[in-house]
């Protein structure tokens, strides 16, 4: 979820390296997709009830084509919006990224070596007002991310995917320009065609991930005008067909919904029958919604949150608060990208002698210990295909860093010791002291580090090209568990470069042979192929030091004593998996 | 008066034109690109343009600003983009004069979101005048009618060290203990008088309107106090008290009555202040009011709604100017308007 | 002489962080009822305080008050304070030098009178307003039933100062304390004012204290005269005995520092030299030798060192002083006795 995941790390990269990775001792962690939290978990689910959903950010919109945020996405697939695909509901990180049909009745059929793509309808689908789900409603719904001018926000990739040119959407678009559209996405019957202009091996992943293809009404679409409003296809409708911005809506049982047309088990139990969303935009409602859910209060029993718990609050998580609490591995990974405009950075020994001297346990310690992050040793976070340990960064010390073989490195590479140099971050209490400790394990290999604590126009300050940072800190998640949304939109040169910018390739690199791997694996018909080109890649990025992993986010989940099948997956952004959840009676 | 009224409303009227001019200047003086917030930020240049032209931040300021000033006097058509309206009719929406604008970031008109927003802040403002007023008029009194004993020494203090907390810290203060922790209130959230009744509105208003309210109060207990103190030294006081008067009508027919008069312009002024919004307040308590929905946009460079909510704000206080001016014509027989 | 009024060592102390001050001290004189005693000084020479004293205004400050305050035989500095207050207005009232300011400006004239009548008499607001009416045309306002509604400021200063007069008189008060009541107006009111309060001290047999520092005031006015600086009484006599054969140059200096419209414009005013003292640290002896043009005249450095007793003259005991001259010949007869 770049765009969501983008935001939630970097547009508040405080929320990252200030809150949620801040830890100061804890619980018991566990393993990658692990549940450590016994409490409701495992009691069976039953129907009825009412959950809370105490959300701590209202949303940008609730037009299916407007949605980028990651847990929205998830949660609003399992609730309100059936996709042609979904991602199960699996604590098994490999069946939770593997898509499976919702609306469609198969994953898909792509032919043309990957640029065409076909999926079916399944019938009975329909609409909250009983109206049957089209093929002429998924040409409709992906047509309207194109209108750049009324439908904005949400994530675009199939403008530069399907083959049309200089379509302005559908509202605006002249008879030809439409019927142009029409042929690169085309309907017979009940069967939908996409027709690409270039390989999309992982299309299916991004059509169950995100909403950009997505049916929509016609007749109900007033363009900006339906930012809020909602025509659900799901099990549950918005009570009034308007989610309010900053007071949430009321779901409830969606009587044209027929479970029949779906796979419950694996897409959306459906537990609750009525869910009520209170939003509070406030600075301090996350630690608030988990002030009260440490206390169990009587109104938030059946709650759960958006919100992560504050480091904090840590302490307060002991005895029976502990059956309530979850902690683990994020889709969030964090990393640093020497700059390759300045000039101390271009002996590739120099870049090496960083990773190799970065004290990575003592940094994982800063930002709160093993409940707020793990080391990472690539920048593809777990549970995302493509994800393998980089030999880079995996082998070159234990993670306790080598200030003597960087030492010796910086020796081969013959320059001046000390080594001046700056490293820039989104200031935040933890992330100073976090980015202290990086500092002392690389003065100790012969650098010498300036700090560069930022402000919050950090993202715009580090994507100048002529910025005089030689060292910048980033946070990632992927947009869809496929590595081609962490790779290539952060170290390929091509989508990022312009005269005015580097965009998100903060380090400024470029190298013919990775961009090759990346053509390749663009290019490659089916998702394995990709994966084997993408690890290449990063084995290129890692060899020539584009960027240094640091570490993988721990999320800290509480919920009330009532919710039942509390548990994360990665098709939830290891945010609370909805479908899954149910409320005691 | 009459004329006085037409000549001050006048002049006001000028004065909102020139804050307009000043926000839209001030807006683009800043290096940001309000497209770039309204197409999200992996929209490509093109994609920016698009955008652009709808919201109309493709036109020259002064242009802008021309349209805006249109919009006041006889509403408009949004998207801006003349084109998109023909070619999609079901798209446009109408916003009727005195029009503030549109927000991208919301879809919606601006005078909406206001119409939305302004009974959150007015309660919440009204609620904390109240409070403020009655809390500090009262204390006020006692500390000067006991002018250096413990109780002043003693009010004055508190409201000192209330007034040297940051209203951010009390607000999450009383959140984390007095509804979260010890749980002697209930989370306070936004309920208006239509949903909630008046028990209900006012019982969630409390805490915030308290919140806003303790800033204020230290300083017009300290005022009131400061002019008691001035009034009961004018020679009226002893007149009032040659006649053989009882203390308490010398104090307060007598005392207040003329020293709540320079209040009247303060809390005229504070009033209308609030009523703009209360950003800190508001965010913390998460009330969608005028200052939560500045927040927002401001955050997103949603320029409409931020000068919409700047020209209301500045509305309120002129008015609010006339209204206290007009008042002492009430207050203080001398004053005659002409 | 059955007094009405008896001042007896009246003593009225403010303590300050850099000292006392000595408004009043040692203050007495008499006043029978209907009759009118002039108190003359300089600002700051504590004629006010003594008089605001006879009305306790000073209970609940800070200033020490002693002495005795005999009103038909009752100690004003005893009696409990809302013994005072009950008095106030109704027994003693007071007339105060700016009616401007001493009236509320947001209430209307007829409002503060009736209240001055309310607070004394349990009658309606009606039957208030009608007497506040009554007693407005007795002093003198024209079409009084309009103008009870009007505001203070509505009033020329000198209808203000007659409304005033009607507020200490409503409640019929056998003392009325008059400090400069015509000091604010202009001087063809003054008359008028005067004569109006003489005209009701008749009707009324209204006993006047009237303070000012114009001797013009208490030539017209006055039965007996005392003088006052520093805090003390300097001379103390009959007004008509006083004006004429003052014996105390301080007295002298007041009445040389008097124009006489009617004189000769040639005529030079002959004021008083130097500043009146400070009363935190008063001059040692006689506390106007640093100001006495005569205090050679007295053997050794006795205006110095030693302070004169309120003593009778030389003409007699109902005429006092305080100075140590002993042939208080007053060295300019003409300019002294042309009042």
């Amino acid at each position: 979820m770049g765009m969501k995941l983008r935001r939630t790390v970097a547009s508040t990269a405080a929320s990252v390296l200030g809150l949620t990775l801040l830890a100061a001792c804890g619980g018991g962690s566990d393993d990658d997709s692990g549940n450590n939290g016994s409490g409701n978990a495992a009691v069976a689910g039953e129907k009825g009830g009412t959950l809370k959903v105490l959300q701590h950010f209202p949303y940008e919109a609730a037009d299916p084509q407007r949605i980028y945020y990651g847990v929205q996405l998830a949660w609003y697939r399992r609730l309100i919006y059936r996709g042609l695909l979904a991602f199960p509901m699996s604590e098994d990180g490999e069946v939770a990224t593997t898509p499976v049909p919702d609306l469609a009745t198969d994953t898909g059929t792509s032919s043309e070596g990957g640029k065409v793509w076909e999926f079916t309808l399944k019938d009975g689908v329909k609409w909250e007002d009983g109206s049957d789900i089209t093929c002429e409603d998924v040409q409709y719904g992906t047509s309207r991310v194109f209108a750049n001018d009324l439908i904005t926000g949400g994530p675009n990739y199939t403008l530069s995917y399907i083959d049309v040119e200089d379509y302005p959407g559908p509202y605006k678009a002249t008879p030809e320009q439409q019927a142009a559209y029409e042929e690169a996405v085309s309907c017979d019957g009940q069967t939908i065609t996409f027709r690409f202009n270039k390989p999309w091996a992982d299309f299916p992943q991004a059509v169950a991930g995100m909403m950009m293809t997505d049916p929509y009404k016609e007749e109900f679409d007033e363009g900006a005008k339906s930012q809020w409003k909602v025509l659900s296809n799901g099990p549950y409708k918005v009570e009034g067909g308007e989610w309010s911005k900053n007071q949430g809506a009321t779901l409830v049982r969606n009587e044209n919904y027929d479970p029949a047309t779906d796979d419950p088990e694996a897409l959306r139990l459906a537990l609750p029958d009525q869910i009520d969303y209170q939003i509070d935009p406030s600075d301090t409602a996350g630690e608030l919604f988990n002030d009260r859910l440490i206390q169990d209060a009587a109104d938030v029993k059946n709650a759960i949150t958006t919100a992560r718990v504050a480091p904090t609050q840590f302490p307060q998580i002991t005895g029976p608060v502990e059956d309530r609490y979850l902690n683990v591995l994020s889709p969030y990974t964090q990393y640093l990208s020497p700059n390759f405009n300045s000039e101390v950075m271009q002996d590739v020994n120099v870049r090496r002698a960083l990773a190799m001297s970065l004290n990575l346990n003592g940094y994982v310690k800063a930002l709160g210990g093993e409940v707020a992050a793990a080391p990472a040793e690539t920048i593809v976070a777990p549970d995302v295909a493509g994800s393998t340990e980089n030999p880079a960064f995996a082998e070159d010390n234990n993670n306790d860093g080598d200030p003597d073989g960087a030492r010796a490195l910086l020796e081969e590479a013959g320059v001046q010791t000390p080594v001046e140099i700056s490293l820039a971050y989104p200031t935040s209490p933890t992330a100073d002291k976090a980015m202290a400790v990086v500092q002392e394990g690389w003065n100790a290999a012969g650098f010498d580090v300036t700090l560069e604590p930022q402000g919050d126009t950090y993202y715009d300050v580090i994507s100048r090209p002529d910025d005089e940072f030689d060292v910048t800190w980033g946070g990632w998640g992927a947009d869809w568990p496929s590595a081609m949304t962490v790779i290539p939109p952060l170290f390929d040169s091509r989508p990022n470069f312009s005269p005015t910018t580097c965009g998100q390739n903060y380090g400024c690199y470029q190298s013919d042979e990775f961009e090759a791997l990346v053509d390749e694996a663009a290019n490659a018909s089916d998702v394995d192929a990709q994966v084997e080109s993408l690890v290449e890649a990063d084995a290129k990025l890692g060899e020539d030091v584009a960027y240094i992993p640091l570490d993988v986010s721990k999320f800290n989940w509480l919920y009330g004593s009532q919710v039942t099948g509390f548990t994360t997956t990665a098709a939830s952004s290891s945010y609370p998996e909805i479908g899954l959840i149910g409320v005691q009676q | 008066m009459w004329a006085y009224i037409v000549r001050r409303l006048f002049i006001g009227v000028a004065l909102l034109l020139a804050l307009t001019l000043v926000t839209f200047v001030l807006f683009f003086a800043s290096p940001v690109d309000p497209a770039r917030y309204a197409c999200g930020k992996n929209c490509s240049e093109d994609q920016r343009d698009q955008a652009r032209a709808a919201l109309g931040y493709d036109k020259p300021v002064y242009e802008q600003w021309g349209l805006f000033m249109k919009g006041i006097v006889a509403g408009r058509d949004f998207p801006a983009d003349e084109e998109l309206r023909a070619a999609a009719p079901e798209v446009v929406t109408h916003c009727a004069a005195p029009c503030l604008g549109y927000s991208h970031l919301n879809s919606s008109t601006v005078n909406d979101l206001v119409v939305d927003a302004a009974p959150v802040s007015i309660s919440l403002a009204l609620v904390a005048l109240v409070m403020w007023l009655v809390g500090g008029v009262l204390f006020g009194i006692l500390a000067a009618v006991f002018k250096g004993s413990f109780i002043d020494r003693g009010i004055v203090g508190l409201t000192l060290v209330a007034y040297a907390f940051p209203t951010f810290f009390i607000a999450v203060f009383f959140l984390k203990y007095l509804a979260v922790k010890w749980e002697l209130w209930p989370y306070p959230t936004y309920i208006s008088l239509e949903d909630g009744g008046l028990a209900s509105w006012l019982g969630n208003l409390i805490i915030p309107s308290f919140t806003l309210a303790l800033v204020f109060m230290a300083g017009y207990v300290r005022m009131t106090r400061a002019f008691m103190l001035e009034s009961m030294t004018e020679d009226y006081i002893r007149t009032a008290k040659s006649k053989g008067l009882k203390q308490r009508t010398v104090l307060f027919k007598h005392g207040l009555r003329a020293a709540l008069t320079p209040l009247v312009t303060m809390t005229g002024l504070d009033f209308a202040t609030l009523l703009g919004g209360a950003i800190i307040t508001e965010s913390v308590f998460a009330y969608p009011g005028l200052g939560l929905l500045t927040v927002q946009a401001s955050e997103a460079w949603d320029l409409p709604t931020v000068i919409g909510v700047v020209v209301l704000a500045g509305a309120f206080v002129i008015l609010m100017n006339i209204i206290v001016d007009i008042s002492y014509a009430f207050i203080d027989p001398r004053v005659r308007l002409g | 002489m059955d007094n009405f009024l008896s001042v007896r060592d009246l003593r009225v102390h403010f303590p300050t962080p850099d000292g006392v001050v000595k408004a009043t001290d040692g203050l007495s004189y008499d006043l029978a009822k209907g009759k009118t005693l002039g108190i003359v000084g300089e600002s700051g020479s504590g004629k006010s305080v003594s008089s605001s004293a006879i009305l306790g205004l000073h209970r609940g400050t800070s200033a020490q008050v002693s002495g005795q305050i005999l009103l038909e035989g009752t100690d004003l500095l005893t009696i409990t304070d809302e013994e005072m207050r009950l008095r106030r207005g109704r027994e003693v009232a007071m007339i105060f030098q700016d009616p401007l300011s001493a009236m509320h400006p947001y209430y209307t004239v007829g409002n503060q009178i009736g209240e001055a009548y309310r607070v004394h008499h349990d009658v309606s607001k009606k039957a208030a307003r009608a007497r506040v009416i009554e007693m407005l045309e007795l002093v003198g306002i024209p079409q009084p039933d309009r103008r009870v509604d009007d505001y203070p400021h509505q009033f020329s200063g000198g209808m203000r100062q007659r409304a005033m007069i009607a507020m200490a008189l409503i409640n019929d008060p056998g003392l009325v304390i008059a400090d400069e009541p015509t000091t604010a107006l202009d001087v063809t009111v003054q008359a008028q004012i005067l004569d109006l309060l003489q005209k009701l001290q008749r009707e009324f047999n209204t006993g006047i204290i009237i303070i000012t520092h114009d001797l013009g005031v208490v030539a017209e006015m006055a039965d007996d005269v005392l003088v006052m600086y520093a805090g003390k009484a300097v001379e103390y006599g009959p007004t008509k005995e006083l004006l004429t054969h003052p014996e105390m140059p301080y007295t002298w200096g007041l009445l040389s520092s008097v124009p006489d419209l009617t004189a000769d414009v040639e005529e030079k005013l002959v004021p008083i030299p130097g500043t009146p003292p400070s009363l935190l640290s008063p001059p040692s002896g006689c506390a106007f030798h640093p100001r006495c043009r005569y205090k050679d005249q007295v053997a050794g450095d006795l205006c110095v060192t030693q302070q004169p007793d309120l003593t009778p003259g030389t003409r007699g005991p109902g005429h006092l002083k305080r100075c140590h001259l002993t042939d208080p010949t007053v060295p300019n007869e003409e300019e002294v006795a042309r009042s």
